[in-house]
């Protein structure tokens, strides 16, 4: 697929002949790279797990951070480049804080990913002379989730800047695997302790280390404490249960 | 030689243009358990002089808010507008009406953003809340707002103030033993308060009467309608299907 | 600063079925400042007439004395007692005499007239700082707090109400008045003045 480099594959905001913008489908390809991703939706509620891959010994697990708050009602887990995250989680933030600012009520979850989907594609722009602000396509891609007045939903974003909604998915290097373990086993009824299991069942099945709290990380959001990331001891009571 | 002395001396003139009038006119607002009343008179004057006997001041924003403006007109016209103008990038942008919550805080932000320039008006907001509750918003023109029962704004606001006070709060009035007053009035009373407080306010201010337009915004499935049915000059301007309703009543005010 | 807002208070006058009303707070202020929560707007001219003087509190005194005055040498030259309408042109002569250097009262007077077949008739007036009288037919107001009782009683007051229903129309008009009036309340007096009897009520009202 990518044998046949030519000079389309220089400008970021160049299409080849056929219609393709390389560098956003390098950016696509950057994820896959990344640890796994899931996230499922439920009715009372929406779980994130990623992997945390921990390469060495020494290294803090706990300060391996893909999960990370927007707001109190809206969560998100990251898989690719984490650092283009920051980027964008900080434009979801500021997104989200404008709007309760504004409008005295918590802003959609559609509407905050459909602003971080503006920003993904806002590489290359530049204004007037200067310099684009952003040389380059995010290489991360965003499962968020959250609640609003249309209940527990749950997002995938790309660099792209296409986003979709999904019950569940997986993002990352196992997401194959895990996105048809989850076609398999997710049900409409399931409940938020059942897919926390899921969750990190479809997680052990794609890891190659054994699967324990430090290596792992959950999250959820629900109606009732808005978004929350699982501590070490509420993660170990649940893969005791699996 | 030219006698210096002979020039008149020019002295320094200060002159400046003043962006403000006041136009006059009184607007009210009172929410029931599942109904709001927003009324405003339509005369619009200029010191001693009446520029128009029917200006509006009271906007439809939606089938479940309503806004009324009071103060200096140009303003308040174009304040609208912009109110409006957000309402729609709003329903772009989020796929749905803006609750009247939301709306409440947007006008605030709208306003507070001239903190140094402001709008030179006073507005009632009023209409039905998300709950399905009879809700009145109160601003002032730096965008300081509250949500209430009852709220008179404008030329006769002392006039009519006091008044809905004792009527609709029931201030200095004690319920007979073991008895209590009621948290929200029925519509037919709202409107007589409203009528009876214009027609006061008519009679004792220059500044008010012509004309005198009532909005009624229902929330679904309210039967406040039933008892009202004998009142004439109703007009229904509802716009969705989303079973809110709204109704403009129209009434002439003495035009002295 | 307005020198009609130095003190503040107001008084209202109201017409019932042969009887009237005239009632005030009894509010004394020095500016923002409260002074008094007793003090009296009100004073009797006669059994039947009764004249209250909202406005600069000095002013008040040195005019109710006058008043007191000329009242008595009216009674002793005429050898009767005043009508309320006599009165209220005296009023009016007394302020105007003072034309550019006014009196900064707002007098309203409320009172029974005698009509020759022997019955009595509702009398009320009121007069600017300079003594420009206004005989209305329903209330007339005064003070600091004038707009507000205007907008209740022009909703509260209905034609040939009995002594009792005014005392409760006019109890109503003036306390829900003051208090949204920061220069009035802390209080209010009512006198209800029918053929046969003066009724005096103070009222317990918001103290803030």
């Amino acid at each position: 697929m990518f044998l046949t480099r030519s000079e389309y594959d220089r400008g970021v905001n160049t299409f080849s002949p056929e219609g393709r913008l390389f560098q956003v489908e390098y950016a696509i390809e950057a994820i896959k790279l990344g640890s796994t991703t899931v996230g499922i939706r439920t009715q009372e509620g929406v779980v994130l797990g990623v992997e945390k891959r921990v390469q060495s010994p020494l290294l803090e697990s706990s300060s391996i951070e893909k999960i990370m708050e927007i707001d109190t009602h809206l969560g998100c887990a990251m898989s690719g480049l984490t650092a283009d995250a920051r980027t964008m989680i900080d434009h979801a933030r500021v997104t989200a804080q404008n709007h309760s600012f504004t409008y005295d009520e918590r802003i959609k979850v559609e509407s905050v990913t459909q602003a971080v989907c503006d920003l993904a594609l806002r590489f290359g722009e530049s204004v007037h002379d200067e310099e684009a602000m952003m040389s380059r396509p995010f290489g991360v891609a965003l499962l968020i989730a959250g609640i609003d007045e249309l209940g527990p939903q749950l997002y995938h974003t790309d660099p792209s800047g296409t986003f979709m909604r999904y019950d569940a998915k997986a993002i990352g290097s196992g997401s194959e695997a895990a996105q048809s373990e989850l076609q398999d086993k997710w049900s409409k009824q399931m409940t938020l302790r059942e897919a926390h299991i899921l969750t990190l069942r479809v997680l052990k099945q794609v890891m190659e280390e054994k699967l324990d709290q430090h290596n792992v990380q959950l999250a959820q959001v629900t109606k009732a404490k808005g978004f929350e990331i699982l501590d070490e001891a509420q993660l170990k009571e649940i893969i005791d249960e699996m | 030689m030219l006698d210096m002395h002979s020039v008149p001396q020019q002295q320094p003139q200060g002159r400046q243009f003043n962006p403000y009038t006041e136009n006059g006119g009184t607007i009210l607002a009172i929410a029931g358990a599942d109904f709001s009343v927003i009324a405003g008179d339509t005369r619009q004057s200029e010191g001693y002089s009446i520029q128009t006997r029917y200006a509006p001041k009271v906007f439809r924003l939606t089938d479940k808010a309503v806004l009324a403006v009071n103060g200096f007109a140009a303003d308040g016209n174009m304040f609208v507008k912009k109110v409006r103008q957000r309402l729609e990038w709003y329903r772009h942008a989020h796929a749905k009406d803006m609750p009247i919550r939301a709306i409440a805080r947007l006008i605030q932000t709208m306003l507070y953003a001239r903190r140094f320039f402001p709008y030179y008006v006073y507005n009632i907001l009023g209409g039905i809340e998300e709950d399905g509750t009879g809700a009145v918003y109160s601003f002032d023109p730096v965008g300081s707002y509250e949500r209430e029962t009852c709220r008179a704004a404008g030329a006769a606001q002392s006039l009519v103030q006091p008044f809905l006070d004792n009527q609709i709060y029931f201030k200095n009035q004690t319920p007979a033993a073991g008895t209590s007053f009621p948290s929200h009035l029925p519509l037919s009373t709202v409107l007589s308060l409203v009528i009876d407080s214009f027609t006061s306010a008519t009679e004792r201010h220059i500044e008010v009467g012509d004309g005198l337009e009532m909005y009624v915004v229902l929330a679904r499935e309210s039967t406040a309608l039933q008892g009202v049915e004998g009142i004439g000059g109703v007009q229904e301007i509802t716009m969705t299907e989303e079973g809110h309703r709204v109704f403009v009543i129209r009434r002439e005010l003495k035009k002295d | 600063m307005s020198i009609m807002e130095y003190n503040g208070g107001s008084v209202v006058a109201m017409v019932g079925k042969d009887c009237v009303a005239i009632a005030s707070d009894l509010r004394l202020g020095n500016q923002a400042l409260g002074i008094s929560s007793n003090f009296q707007k009100i004073f009797p001219v006669t059994d039947r007439i009764y004249v209250g003087l909202p406005g600069l509190a000095t002013d008040l005194s040195t005019l109710r004395e006058r008043f007191r005055f000329r009242v008595n040498m009216y009674t002793i030259k005429e050898e009767r007692e005043i009508e309320p309408e006599t009165f209220a042109r005296l009023v009016s002569s007394t302020l105007y005499e003072h034309r550019f250097g006014p009196y900064f009262i707002e007098p309203v007077i409320a009172g029974l007239s005698k009509t020759p077949s022997g019955g009595v008739e509702p009398f009320i007036a009121a007069t600017d700082l300079i003594g420009c009288l206004n005989f209305a037919k329903d209330f007339v107001v005064a003070g600091t707090a004038s707009a507000k009782i205007f907008g209740v009683a022009e909703g509260l007051w209905e034609p040939n109400l009995e002594p009792e229903d005014l005392f409760e129309t006019i109890s109503q008009t003036l306390m829900n008045a003051v208090d949204r009036d920061a220069f009035s309340g802390w209080g209010c007096m009512v006198h209800v003045i029918t053929k046969d009897r003066v009724i005096t009520r103070t009222l317990k009202a918001r103290m803030d």
